[in-house]
């Protein structure tokens, strides 16, 4: 690893809706160039967590450390401005606009009199679309037509084009062909070999174990444990998930080094 | 071939609209025998006018997924203020519209308000503000009519002078034309030099000819349109002008400015629009806002069409803008519709109303005929987004 200071770094971090806590007292970090699995059952507060980093959710409390300093995340433009991206389950598009529009929506180009640049932006969108899938050529149709992966191509594009220093994947290859899953596991290890710090939300196995540095377990709103992916197996993995159980043969790992950093 | 040519859904539903429009007016003359003369078009354009300016703001509001009832009780209390100022009050009209200006973006500050950041839905914030403001507008008054006679106020509605006769229109239409021309040749140059696909040659041109001869017969019928005791042709119509210049307005919003995309995106889906950053609040507020202006607009070319500000000015408005954006290709569900829709469906009842008018059809059957023809146009939207796969069976 490049670095020995924590690219993002979460504190104990709480967040309720109405009487529920839904995140409660959580902390994790990630790296440069290290991916970070999160896990757990549906409505163990992964997406909530991944959401208030990425400026979707106000935090409670606790406190975000982007690079050493604390940020303000009040917005998803706080975010993004941090370099932090994010890529929906959902995908987050405008499904009535196109490809090059979804690109840039919320942060198109501008001519110099203040109008959109359209020529500008197709410009570029052909370029980043073309790096990710060469064969995505209708780009100016309705993102509604597109097939799943032409759409997940355009969800990607967004994090690629804006330069992510740290990318959120919520369940990234979930509606995916295996030719499109390859296609987003090339792309994790290529951000990854290029220093973007990846937290990956994922409920398939070899996902996680294929791709990421370390993973962590969250049950009911807590961190059950975050371990260095090689020293756990499958069996303990889903045994925290599942009932919450800790491993104690191994230390936990709170990052890339080891230890309690 | 239709990709070959550029050519989506929305270009070829509006070319539908517009036959459908063309060949209603063919169907109308040959019934009628008069229906395709400068008069009739003449006072079919000063008609639309006030409806098509709404409509076109109307349009972006339901593209966002809301809806505004009280646009005709909004024009109703503004446009009588406006009237009472410069009757009751002997304002000049340039200060008293400022007012009727101020009252409109209030009340647009307030709904906006209420639907945007507290999130109540706007169908029930302006199905009161539709009976509210309609009781403002008795208010304002005391129900007393209240007539004007600026002389230069009266032109911006139309009428016997409110026009531009025949030189300056045609002055207008070629430098529109050349606008049309400038635009078709401006966007040809970019895509050739982006490396992008281009139309045939022959197809823009076509397109391009065909859009100048549309404007230039406008011209030349507003201008046949002689008035005995004048001697020259009236020429285009100050509402017809004020309504041509918000649909280019809203046209360049809508294609060129951040807040007309952030619209169409969070109409789409709004969701999308809060997490990649859109300040979808802030939008929908200057939405209202926006629509507040051009209801103030369409209130002064109304009060100086009717010579006075009634206190049932703009009854029924919102009907009949929610009828043209509807007609024009404005889905409720949001997300999709185009300005130049709004013009076509504007058109399209004024059309409807006008013929029938000139069939001596009575006006029990005029309304069960216009009502029934926005239901056909919502089936054809519907069967029309099935066909081209933007909703599911």
């Amino acid at each position: 690893m490049s670095s020995s200071s924590p690219l993002i770094e979460l504190r104990h971090i709480h967040k309720a809706f109405g009487g529920v806590r839904a995140v409660e007292d959580v902390s994790l970090a990630v790296y440069p160039g290290e991916v970070v699995a999160l896990l757990g059952h549906n409505g163990a507060g992964k997406s909530t967590l991944m959401k208030m980093l990425a400026g979707a959710y106000p935090i409670d409390s606790g406190e975000v450390r982007v690079a050493g300093q604390v940020a303000k995340l009040e917005s998803p433009a706080d975010s993004q401005a941090l370099g932090i991206e994010t890529i929906y389950q959902t995908l987050a598009l405008a499904d009535n606009l196109d490809s090059v529009a979804n690109l840039f929506l919320g942060r198109e180009l501008m001519t110099r009199w203040g109008t959109l640049d359209d020529y500008a932006m197709e410009k570029a969108a052909r370029d980043v679309f073309h790096r990710l899938n060469p064969n995505f050529k209708n780009i100016r149709v309705a993102v509604r037509s597109l097939s799943g992966g032409q759409r997940q191509v355009v969800a990607i594009s967004r994090a690629l084009y804006f330069n992510a220093r740290a990318l959120i994947m919520d369940e990234p290859c979930a509606a995916l062909g295996p030719e499109e899953t390859r296609m987003v596991h090339d792309l994790v290890r290529k951000l990854k070999a290029g220093g973007v710090g990846i937290f990956l939300i994922s409920h398939d196995m070899p996902d996680v174990f294929g791709l990421s540095d370390r993973l962590s377990v969250m049950k009911n709103g807590k961190t059950v444990g975050t371990y260095r992916t090689s020293e756990v197996t499958e069996d303990e993995v889903l045994g925290m998930i599942i009932a919450g159980k800790k491993v104690t043969r191994v230390a936990e790992c709170y990052g890339p080094l080891g230890g309690m950093q | 071939m239709l990709n070959r040519f550029q050519i989506n859904a929305l270009d070829l539903r509006l070319s539908i609209m517009a036959s459908v429009l063309a060949v209603m007016a063919i169907a109308f003359h040959v019934l009628t025998g008069n229906f395709l003369t400068p008069e009739n078009l003449y006072n079919i354009a000063q008609q639309t006018a006030v409806v098509g300016i709404v409509a076109a703001a109307i349009a972006l509001i339901i593209v966002a997924r809301q809806i505004d009832l009280s646009v005709g009780s909004v024009m109703g209390v503004v446009g009588v203020l406006i009237a009472f100022l410069m009757y009751t009050k002997n304002w000049h009209w340039v200060p008293a519209s400022l007012a009727g200006l101020s009252l409109a973006l209030l009340i647009g500050l307030y709904q906006g308000w209420l639907t945007s950041y507290l999130g109540v839905p706007s169908f029930v914030v302006t199905l009161g503000g539709l009976m509210s403001f309609r009781g403002a507008a008795f208010l304002v008054a005391d129900g007393k009519t209240q007539p004007v006679a600026d002389p230069v106020f009266l032109a911006l509605g139309g009428g016997l002078d409110g026009s531009l006769g025949p030189t300056l229109s045609w002055l207008l239409g070629a430098a529109l034309s050349a606008l049309l021309l400038w635009n078709t040749v401006a966007r040809r140059r970019n895509a050739k030099s982006h490396g992008f696909p281009m139309r045939p040659l022959w197809f823009d041109a076509a397109l391009a000819l065909f859009f100048v001869g549309v404007l230039l017969a406008f011209v030349a019928t507003m201008n046949a349109y002689v008035l005995a005791d004048k001697g020259a042709g009236q020429g285009i119509p100050i509402p017809v002008l004020i309504w041509g210049a918000v649909v280019m307005g809203m046209a360049f919003i809508v294609n060129r400015t951040r807040f007309g995309r952030y619209v169409y995106a969070i109409g789409g889906n709004p969701e999308a629009a809060l997490l990649v950053g859109i300040p979808v609040k802030r939008v929908m507020l200057k939405l209202f806002l926006l629509l507040a202006v051009l209801v103030t607009v369409a209130a002064i070319v109304s009060v100086a069409r009717l010579n006075a500000g009634t206190n049932s000015l703009g009854t029924n408005m919102e009907l009949y803008v929610i009828a043209a954006a509807v007609i024009g290709g404005v889905a409720l569900s949001g997300g999709s519709g185009t300005v130049l829709g709004s013009v076509l469906g504007a058109l399209i009842i004024q059309f409807l109303e006008s013929g029938l008018l000139l069939l001596d059809v009575s006006i029990g059957y005029r309304m069960v005929i216009i009502g029934q023809v926005l239901i056909v146009a919502v089936v054809f939207d519907v069967l029309y987004r099935r066909a081209t796969g933007e909703r599911m069976a």
